[in-house]
């Protein structure tokens, strides 16, 4: 395997992915931590403030001056969900030193570049810069406030909300206005310094660095300051329990043009190793083109353009999307539904489940093809109890049988059905 | 085949111009589990007006995309996407303003997905029935666009840019244009423009160049030459259409898109100028530049705008974009650092270290097989070789740009299209 692990000390592990086939390194920091009302604004607040300014390099001009005499090395930052953990993201991607017209080494100066944006913040009388937490805030309640601006997302988020009411997964990943304007430069630098001592941390390079790079690693001032710790998280994929519920109508008016349609459906009662099964329930349900959603809402009925499914693995979720005229709403939740039975009846056959593993697999199979997809594959398992490696993932795949998706099919449950029609 | 070589990447392709007139271009990747084929047609959405032996025809706009849509289609009543993806082929098409591609990647059973996508893009199957069900389903997909505030905004700038122009036609049409397709356009168009001299095929993959040559070779029904197509297209304009478009929709913030237009277009050094071009976008309003800082520190900018050079025979234009509040402030200030700019000349150390970025961006292009494929396809179908890039680079000196910036950047015919919140 071009996969290596090793644990710098106690919640911080550093992650090598051995690679030859781009022409740069990426190198990844994600810090991970409990998905909470309490934090969720401050985490994505977080890297907007630290990407503005290191003690060393106090402005982002001078970031990216630095960046761009690496070659255009980039940097970037970003905030996701991942089950019930919230992790903050940084990534930086500088040419291999081959590619460079003078062959200089960055790789040391890439990471120390890092480490100081993410552990060497610039702190004024214990306090992040005011300029710098006011002008981020701006940013983050505008990206807070432009959720609407893609429907199509807008939809989708929506419905997962309805669904997890109440429960930690609802949140919005960027956090909400209300908290927002209560941080201020004190408090957020002592939100980080609690950050920061208890996140699990990982960092990643993915590229042909030399194997002493952990060693640099390891000699790197701020990763020595920081301590050791029992990294505060939660593991994806430990059964959570999904009540039996009725199912939930939601519908909301904007100016649109085309209704957005989402479904999302839980998948009740499933162990980790059945959820192979479930990928390739998905597919065959509305995960390719020759899917039951695909062929019967898009091809057959002509009602939409996009029709399908996706497979939330980590919260046993499908959620089903179609954008459609807004009077062809009972005409499309009564096709959809017909494909849950048919699914729930038994009605595909042998080559359906041969054709989704094909699906699956070259879509694994090709993950190595991308730094980022194959960083975040690793980071997927990290965060789960039993790690999986690719081969055995595709392995796992292969062995999925008819009679395992047809039990899965009794297991799904429509949870909520959610619209965003025309106001007129 | 002809090599050619970029030793600065280490990268090569392998290009072949077929007796049928078609060119193949090969790119080895031995490193990749992917394989990667594209097959492109040269006929897109401003393609709408042309000669059939001498006869002149005007075709619905939206018709290379609805053909797109349409190619799948067997005659046995099956359906080439769906056999793909069977096979866990990741196939698809797209069609731009200038071509239309078929194309699918793939760890395995490429040659019989091969064997599909060259069945399928040469034995069209239209029938009255199928083409009709089509509309319902290209009609969504411009509903789809139409709720795409970054789409609308696109549209609007081109609208400035161009009294005429079929570059301001949306690709898919519109819901009343694609009503009036129906076989017959679809197949007068398809013989007109699926000839082998009208078509490039590009691979990237680990593949030996003689070997997949062979088998695309193998795989081709047509063999000569067509005749040459007559397309004809509205005189180049030198003025702009108008200086400002707003429009309203369902957004947040503001967007606005600021152009220019390139009356020259594409000429013997257009990758210099393309370089030239990016360099300037950068140093003029790129992260580092003193007005992005400015911008950025006031609030009117939370993030860098996106900055685009097109260009065919037909068009050529730059596109700045972006959110904001006060887009008219950034249209001034921008209009105000040009003048600057132009005045005083660019400044040597920040010409330098944004030449280097520059280069870094060209070589990352080069990381993914589908990006390489999809740019050799493009620059293949303006005759340009995608490696002029990186090889060329070094010849874009300061005084060239400065030109280049007197050229381009005219603040007098500078337009902005903006999307403002519904009230």
């Amino acid at each position: 395997m071009n996969y290596i692990k090793q644990e710098i000390k106690k919640g911080i592990n550093f992650h090598k992915v051995n690679t030859n086939r781009f022409k740069t390194n990426l190198f990844a920091i994600f810090l991970t931590t409990p998905l909470k009302k309490e934090s969720v604004t401050e985490n994505a607040l977080l890297p907007l403030v630290l990407k503005r300014g290191s003690a060393i390099m106090q402005t982002q001009e001078l970031i990216c001056k630095k960046l761009e005499d690496m070659y255009g090395a980039s940097f970037d930052c970003g905030i996701d969900k991942s089950g019930n953990n919230h992790v903050i993201k940084f990534y930086l991607e500088t040419l291999n030193n081959n590619m460079i017209p003078t062959n200089e080494n960055i790789v040391e100066e890439a990471f120390k570049l890092l480490f100081d944006i993410i552990f060497n913040p610039l702190i004024i009388n214990e306090g992040f810069k005011e300029q710098y937490i006011d002008g981020e805030k701006n940013k983050l309640k505008q990206i807070i406030n432009s959720k609407i601006d893609n429907k199509a997302k807008y939809a989708m988020d929506r419905c997962i909300e309805e669904m997890y009411k109440g429960k930690p997964y609802e949140l919005c990943k960027y956090g909400y206005i209300e908290d927002l304007n209560k941080i201020n430069g004190d408090s957020l630098y002592e939100y980080y310094k609690q950050l920061i001592n208890e996140c699990k941390i990982d960092i990643f390079i993915s590229g042909d660095a030399e194997d002493n790079i952990i060693d640099i690693i390891k000699n790197n001032e701020q990763i020595k300051n920081l301590n050791e710790r029992d990294a505060k998280y939660t593991i994806n994929g430990d059964n959570e329990e999904k009540d039996e519920v009725e199912i939930k109508l939601v519908e909301e008016a904007m100016d649109v043009m085309q209704g957005k349609l989402v479904l999302g459906l839980d998948v009740v009662d499933v162990e980790e190793n059945e959820k192979y099964a479930v990928s390739v329930y998905n597919i065959i349900l509305g995960g390719s083109a020759n899917s039951k959603l695909f062929q019967n809402v898009r091809e057959k009925a002509s009602l939409a353009y996009t029709a399908g499914s996706s497979y939330l693995r980590q919260k046993n979720n499908i959620i089903i999307k179609c954008g459609i005229e807004i009077e062809n709403y009972e005409k499309a939740i009564e096709i959809i539904k017909e494909q849950l039975k048919e699914m729930e009846d038994g009605k595909f056959t042998d080559e359906d489940i041969e054709n989704a593993k094909n699906i699956i697999i070259s879509t694994v199979d090709g993950i190595p093809d991308s730094q980022d997809s194959e960083i975040s594959y690793y980071l997927g398992q990290e965060l789960t109890r039993q790690f999986v490696s690719l081969h055995e993932y595709i392995e796992k795949i292969k062995n999925v049988k008819k009679e395992d998706v047809e039990l899965i099919s009794k297991k799904i449950k429509i949870n909520t059905i959610y619209f965003l029609k025309n106001d007129k | 085949m002809k090599l050619i070589e970029s030793l600065n990447i280490k990268e090569k392709a392998y290009i072949e111009k077929l007796e049928n007139g078609m060119t193949v271009i090969i790119i080895p990747k031995n490193t990749t589990n992917k394989k990667y084929i594209i097959w492109g047609v040269n006929f897109g959405s401003i393609d709408n007006h042309f000669k059939i032996n001498g006869e002149e025809i005007y075709i619905p706009d939206g018709v290379a995309h609805f053909l797109e849509h349409k190619m799948f289609e067997q005659e046995n009543g099956t359906n080439s996407l769906d056999k793909l993806m069977a096979l866990g082929i990741d196939a698809n098409a797209y069609t731009t303003n200038d071509h239309t591609a078929y194309l699918f990647e793939c760890t395995e059973h490429f040659y019989e997905g091969l064997d599909e996508l060259m069945d399928y893009v040469q034995n069209p199957y239209f029938t009255d029935d199928n083409v009709e069900k089509e509309k319902g389903i290209i009609s969504q997909e411009i509903r789809m666009y139409d709720d795409e505030p970054g789409w609308q905004l696109y549209m609007s700038v081109l609208d400035c840019l161009y009294k005429e122009n079929p570059i301001k036609i949306d690709i898919a049409g519109t819901v009343d244009s694609i009503r009036k397709i129906n076989k017959d356009t679809l197949y007068k168009c398809y013989n007109t423009f699926y000839v082998p001299n009208n078509m490039t095929l590009v691979v990237c993959g680990n593949f030996q160049p003689q070997e997949i040559l062979k088998q695309v070779k193998d795989r081709l029904i047509k063999n000569t030459i067509e005749d040459k197509i007559e397309r004809i297209y509205p005189e180049i304009e030198q003025k702009i259409n108008k200086k400002n478009i707003e429009k309203e929709m369902n957004v947040s913030m503001p967007l606005f898109a600021i152009g220019f237009k390139d009356i020259e277009g594409m000429n013997d050094e257009i990758v210099k100028k393309h370089i030239a071009i990016e360099i300037l976008l950068n140093i003029l309003v790129g992260k580092s530049s003193n007005l992005y800082k400015e911008l950025y520190d006031a609030g009117t900018i939370l993030e860098e705008p996106d900055m685009d050079y097109e260009f065919s025979k037909q068009y050529a234009h730059v596109v700045i974009s972006g959110q904001s509040e006060k887009p008219e402030d950034i249209y001034n200030k921008l209009k105000k650092q040009i003048e600057e700019y132009i005045k005083n000349g660019l400044d040597s150390k920040h010409f330098e270290r944004i030449k280097k970025k520059v280069y870094g961006d060209y070589v990352v292009e080069y990381n993914n097989i589908s990006d390489i494929s999809r740019m050799f396809l493009s620059d293949s179908m303006k005759n340009i070789s995608s490696f002029d890039y990186i090889e060329q680079y070094n010849q874009v000196s300061k005084d060239y740009t400065q030109k280049i910036l007197k050229e381009i950047f005219n603040t007098d015919s500078m337009v902005m299209a903006i999307i403002k919140p519904k009230k």
